[in-house]
């Protein structure tokens, strides 16, 4: 399952850069450099692409279409950040329009440092990246390989990383519906994920949409139940649940969008309501355009059962289920 | 040799081939821009790569349109090396040529929808040169099968300069070449990104590649067909004009589609019909 | 033989009775019940025409031939008496003066020559007019069928503001399917002359059906052109009968080259008129006017036949003189620019009379050239164009009442919308120029027989025919492209739509399929009677064409995979996909709508001038071919 590191096909983006960056990683193709002799292509077309340069820092206006670049690429993918902004928003961090490094919209494998970066450095980042991209395909392939022997585990918070990674891949087809960041599972940093393992969250404030408050915690029941879909020790999928007076709320079915549309999320969904055997309904909530995951839900017997708007753009539908 | 057993070689040893030239190709271009260029072998890698990645489409049945493209461009050079009639050749590599375009057309994007419509132009810009090369061919052996043409006695081109030439012309849009590179550019960075192709990804468009090592094998056999009786002389000229079509690439700009068509309707009716002309007067 | 006889009487008989009672019915079931009968009976019919050993055969009509003719004599007096107050009417006079002169001429010959007008055989069967017997039998019952169900929606839902006149309609179609059998099988010039102008009317009327000003100007156009071509008509039965004394279309295509050319060359120009080659196409175009039945009917699968027919028939006489060779560039010349016409265009009927206009030309070419091999090409052309054409013009108009516009544009993903019919839409155009399917088997044939006989023809076929792929594939890819995921239309057909749609669809696939029985049944038997010597594909030809028809029939098949294991993503839009990737952002954040429009090669061709450079080099070469046969 070699060769991928044979045909690096890349994408350039440039997000906001001043175009220091966009020249150096141009000047790669020119004779003195010639990485066509490492068989790269700069292809300018997501669907063609394997790595994703992305040089600048992102704004308003690069965020939705680096979103749609990542999405529109075909697995195994890496993402490669050239430049100091493209790391962290370099100088143009405090601007009223930036939203820091790319990282901040996508997932990032690669950073290369530098102002500009130099073309060795850009070389020298693609090669990393292209060992990412390898064992991404290795991972994959074993993964697909092997989608039978998918195992549904509780996950641990040494997995929050992983999940989190995972969250951020999932929900880029979220944020592709709606066209707008607001969504809190692409805004959850490493702390909040691992604060979630040892408490459950504050409904309020998260917007889970509860009404009451407990009465009588019970110290087991009060954090909240990880599930993790693995296949080849690999994290491919996630659901998290926590239970309050008899009713489970279920939030965030999320799968790897390379394995989307195999049943995982259903099996998962399944997996976590048998993880709260002593509750009488469950409740989940989804945004109101995601037709998919509404039919999904529909499907495994849930009904819609309120709306709440928000963001202008999104409104949570809540969708609930008793148990037979 | 039968015609089986050439069939069985194109089958097999056409992929080997084409990848090879297209390779060859990237390197002397390469060479040509003083870069050292990618392996000999880069277009097998990449393939192999394509073939791993994943499938993305923008409308589910867009993909079969490029395997029927494949499978019909396999068949085309079939007829072919197994010496089947020329104008039956033809009008299977249009098939082949339509079911790549309606593929694009089904993927609903804007670039592959005009590099679709681009290509059609160039279909129309080459059809009728492509099919006066089989004319001029038939009226000086005869006939339409390409065993006979092939065992004709002399030599065709000095029978048909004229048509060789125009044939040649016709040739750089089939390889699409600059200048003719309108529907589906090999370099990125331009107008229409991928054209015809940019809304395949992963299998499909490593068929694609596929199918355009299959097609470039048999327009070179075609070229050959106009040496036939001298076999050296062919392979010889088939593989100059392989650098010829490289150097043009590497040399033009880019025609307009405007341009692309008149100039090659106006080289099929002053080269190819010129030629078939003379031939019929001194007849 | 008798029973032969009595069938093909019955065949012009029947429909022209049907056609006069549907006149007074009002009636709708009585009226669905009628056309279905009839159309049954005439469908059976032809089949058992067809089915007989050995069809050949010319026969003598049962009656008393003084009368009959005096019969016939008083209607052609009624319609040239309707033809001129329809002239006065309209203030044209050279509608009347074309009509006086060729009625004059009749007359006077008539008068003059009664007594001596006699035919041994006025009826006749031969391969090649049961071919159009066939043609005119099926694909124009299952048109008539058809035309049930599209008048009703026409006028009840479509097209509210035209009156309401279907008994007329019906009655003119029965009437001109009755004259289209006796224009066939007629071997007496007088009958064929008949049943010839008994079409024109019909077409005439049927143009005209909606009353509209550009419907009546349209309609008089072609009343126009095809009165010269019956003018031109008269002139050749009044001449053959002046020098061979004879007025029998067999006597006139077996008598030597030097008696026959005249007329031959009149009767080519008479083809020419009613097969709206150059100059004579903008009625064809004119006439898309007239409801879709109409055009299906008489403007693409039979009545324009009638003038390739005539001109093939005559290809013996003007084989190899100088009439052949003009009559051959008027066809060459008329595909060539028919098909380019047909790209500037984008109403769909339009695209769809340019290119009958186009493969008429090819069929006229044919005639032109005159060898066996071109006859028996130009023969298959039509048969598969009559199926594949009239099921293309049917779709459309399905479509044009479910999408209210007949702008192939609005056809964007109609494959979503309209599934059925887009389906049978692409088989109608794939029977029309890709591989397997009859046409191409037929183009195929047509640059052979070309080669072999005057290769310099060959260049209007390759240039013609680069031209037809281009606006053929270019329709194809808006029938399939989906821009935005729609919601389907209700696609309910009335059943007499569904029987055409569906049998059509099947007979351009059974054409196919049965064609090498269809040609060593009707075709070659034909050509050899004539010529002597005939046309085939070769075995091993046809065993490839047979391969690549599995591909085709393969292709619906890789359904079953279905997008397995794909991942569907919007498409590639710099980046600046919204919502669902219908839109995108533009430079200034405003969402712009996806809009995929093809090519029209505006300010590189140009409809009218193609038209005005047609009719003039056109009306050169006829003035040629005049002068080559007076001469």
């Amino acid at each position: 399952m070699a060769g991928i590191k044979q045909s690096p096909w890349i994408l350039h983006y440039d997000a906001s850069s001043c175009n220091g960056c966009d020249i150096e990683t141009l000047a790669c193709l020119t004779p003195v450099f010639d990485v066509e002799r490492l068989g790269v292509i700069n292809t300018g077309n997501p669907k063609h692409a394997d790595i994703f340069l992305v040089t600048g820092a992102v704004n308003e206006q690069s965020k939705d279409v680096i979103r749609n670049l990542y999405r529109q690429m075909p697995e195994p993918k890496v993402v490669v950040a050239i430049g100091a902004c493209a790391a962290t928003g370099g100088v143009f961090r405090e601007c009223y329009n930036i939203s820091g490094g790319v990282d901040s919209v996508i997932p990032v494998d690669v950073f290369v440092p530098g102002c500009a970066a130099r073309p060795e450095a850009i070389i020298d980042g693609v090669v990393r990246a292209l060992a990412v991209l390898e064992e991404r395909q290795r991972d994959t392939a074993a993964a697909a390989g092997s989608m039978d022997q998918v195992l549904y585990l509780r996950a641990q918070k040494s997995n929050a990383p992983q999940i989190l990674a995972l969250q951020k891949a999932a929900y880029q087809s979220e944020a592709g519906i709606y066209g707008d960041e607001g969504l809190p599972a692409l805004q959850q940093t490493l702390e909040e994920l691992e604060d979630e393992f040892d408490r459950r969250p504050n409904r309020e404030a998260s917007s889970l949409g509860a009404r009451e408050t407990r009465k009588d915690p019970e110290k087991d029941r009060d954090h909240v139940v990880f599930l993790k879909a693995v296949v080849n020790g690999r994290i491919i999928g996630a659901v998290r649940g926590y239970e309050v007076d008899d009713t489970a709320y279920l939030s965030r079915v999320i799968v790897h969008p390379y394995f989307q549309g195999m049943g995982i999320g259903r099996r998962l969904t399944e997996e976590i309501e048998k993880a709260f055997p002593g509750v009488k309904r469950f409740e989940i909530f989804t945004g109101h355009r995601n037709e998919r995951n509404l039919r999904q839900f529909r499907k495994l017997g849930y009904q819609e059962f309120k709306t709440e708007p928000f963001t202008p753009a999104i409104t949570w539908i809540y969708l609930q289920k008793e148990r037979p | 040799m039968s015609s089986w057993i050439r069939l069985l070689i194109y089958l097999i040893a056409a992929p080997v081939v084409g990848g090879l030239l297209a390779g060859w190709d990237r390197r002397i271009s390469a060479r040509m821009q003083s870069r050292r260029g990618p392996p000999i072998f880069q277009p097998f890698y990449d393939v192999r790569k394509l073939w791993q990645k994943q499938s993305i489409v923008v409308r589910r049945s867009q993909n079969f349109y490029i395997l029927f493209f494949l499978l019909l461009v396999i068949f085309t050079g079939a007829l072919f090396f197994a010496g089947s009639d020329l104008l039956l050749v033809i009008f299977a590599l249009t098939l082949a040529a339509i079911f790549f375009v309606l593929g694009a057309y089904k993927a609903s994007s804007p670039y592959s929808f005009i590099g679709a419509e681009r290509e059609l132009i160039l279909m129309m810009a080459y059809e009728p040169m492509i099919l006066l090369t089989a004319i001029g061919m038939y009226m000086v052996t005869k006939s339409f099968y390409v065993h006979d043409i092939a065992s004709h006695a002399t030599l065709l081109v000095l029978a048909l300069p004229g048509v060789f030439l125009g044939f040649l012309y016709t040739l750089e849009i089939k390889f699409r070449k600059s200048p003719f590179d309108l529907s589906s550019s090999h370099h990125a960075h331009q107008e229409l990104v991928r054209g015809i192709t940019t809304e395949f990804s992963g299998r499909a468009l490593a068929l694609v590649e596929i199918a355009h090592w299959y097609e470039n094998v048999f327009l070179l056999g075609w070229v050959y067909l106009f040496f036939a009786s001298s076999p050296l002389l062919g392979v010889a000229v088939s593989l100059l004009v392989f650098v010829l079509v490289i150097l043009t690439d590497n040399v033009f700009a880019r025609l307009k589609w405007q341009t692309a068509l008149r100039s090659a309707w106006v080289v099929a009716a002053v080269l190819g019909f010129g030629n078939i002309l003379v031939l019929s007067l001194l007849r | 033989m008798r029973i032969l006889m009595t069938l093909v009487l019955a065949l012009i008989l029947v429909p022209i009775g049907a056609g006069l009672m549907l006149g007074c019915v009002r009636l709708d079931t009585l009226r669905k019940v009628v056309v279905g009968a009839v159309t049954l009976a005439v469908f059976c019919g032809t089949l058992a025409l067809a089915a007989r050993p050995t069809p050949v055969d010319s026969g003598v009509v049962p009656f008393n031939h003084h009368w009959l003719n005096l019969g016939m004599l008083l209607v052609e007096i009624g319609m040239g008496l309707y033809v001129i107050v329809v002239g006065v009417r309209s203030r044209r006079p050279l509608i009347v003066a074309l009509m006086l002169a060729q009625g004059g001429l009749m007359l006077w010959f008539e008068l003059t020559q009664g007594p001596r007008l006699e035919a041994a055989h006025d009826l006749f069967v031969d391969n090649f007019s049961l071919i159009m017997a066939l043609i005119n039998g099926v694909v124009g019952g299952g048109i008539c069928l058809y035309a049930l169900g599209y008048m009703r929606e026409y006028h009840e839902v479509a097209h509210r503001d035209v009156p309401d006149r279907r008994p007329l309609f019906f009655a003119l179609l029965f009437i001109f399917m009755g004259a289209m059998f006796g224009l066939v099988f007629a071997n007496n010039l007088m009958w064929l002359f008949l049943f010839w102008e008994i079409t024109t009317l019909c077409s005439f009327l049927l143009i005209g059906y909606t009353q509209t000003p550009e419907a009546r100007r349209n309609a008089l156009r072609a009343l126009v052109m095809n009165l010269a071509g019956g003018l031109a008509f008269a002139l050749a039965i009044v001449w053959f009968h002046d020098n061979a004394d004879s007025i029998e279309l067999q006597t006139l295509i077996t008598s030597k080259q030097s008696l026959a050319l005249v007329p031959a060359a009149l009767l080519c120009f008479a083809g020419i008129t009613k097969s709206a080659q150059l100059p004579f196409s903008s009625w064809l175009l004119g006439a898309m006017v007239a409801p879709t039945p109409v055009s299906a009917l008489l403007h693409s699968s039979t009545m324009v036949k009638a003038g390739v027919y005539l001109v093939l028939r005559m290809a013996p006489a003007v084989t190899g003189t100088t009439v052949g060779l003009m009559v051959a560039l008027v066809g060459g010349v008329t595909f060539v620019i028919g098909s380019m016409a047909a790209i500037t265009t984008s109403e769909a009927k339009r695209v769809l009379a340019w290119s009958t206009v186009a493969n008429l030309g090819l069929i006229v070419l044919c005639g032109g050239i005159g060898t066996g091999e071109a006859v028996w090409a130009g023969m298959l052309l039509i048969v598969f164009h009559a199926v594949a054409k009239c099921l293309l013009f049917l779709c459309v108009g399905v479509v044009e009442h479910k999408l209210h516009s007949r702008d192939i544009e609005a056809m964007s993903g109609l494959i979503v919308n309209l599934p059925r019919v887009a389906v049978m839409m692409l088989v109608g155009m794939a029977g029309m120029f890709l591989a397997p399917f009859g046409m191409l088997i037929s183009k195929w044939a047509v640059l052979k027989a070309v080669v072999d006989a005057s290769p310099l023809l060959s260049v209007f076929i390759v240039f013609g025919s680069s031209a037809t792929l281009f606006f053929w594939v270019k329709w194809m890819g808006k029938l399939l492209e989906v821009v935005e995921p729609q919601r389907r239309i209700e696609e309910k057909l009335a059943l007499g739509e569904s029987i055409a749609l569906y049998g059509l669809s099947a007979a351009t696939f059974l054409a196919c399929l049965f064609f090498p029985l269809i040609s060593s049944r009707f075709i070659e038997p034909y050509v050899l009677s004539v010529y002597g010597q005939t046309a085939s594909l070769g075995q091993g030809n046809l065993l490839i064409m047979t391969i690549m028809m599995i591909f085709v029939l393969l292709f619906p098949l890789s359904f079953v995979w279905y997008g397995r294991g794909v991942k569907v993503v919007d498409a590639y839009l710099g980046g600046a996909n919204v919502r669902g990737g219908v839109g995108f952002t533009g430079s200034a954040g405003q969402v712009q709508e996806v809009n995929l429009h093809n090519y029209y090669f505006r300010g590189l061709l140009d409809e009218a001038g193609l038209c005005r450079c047609g009719v003039i080099g056109c009306s050169i070469v006829l003035a040629v071919m005049a002068a080559a046969a007076l001469v």
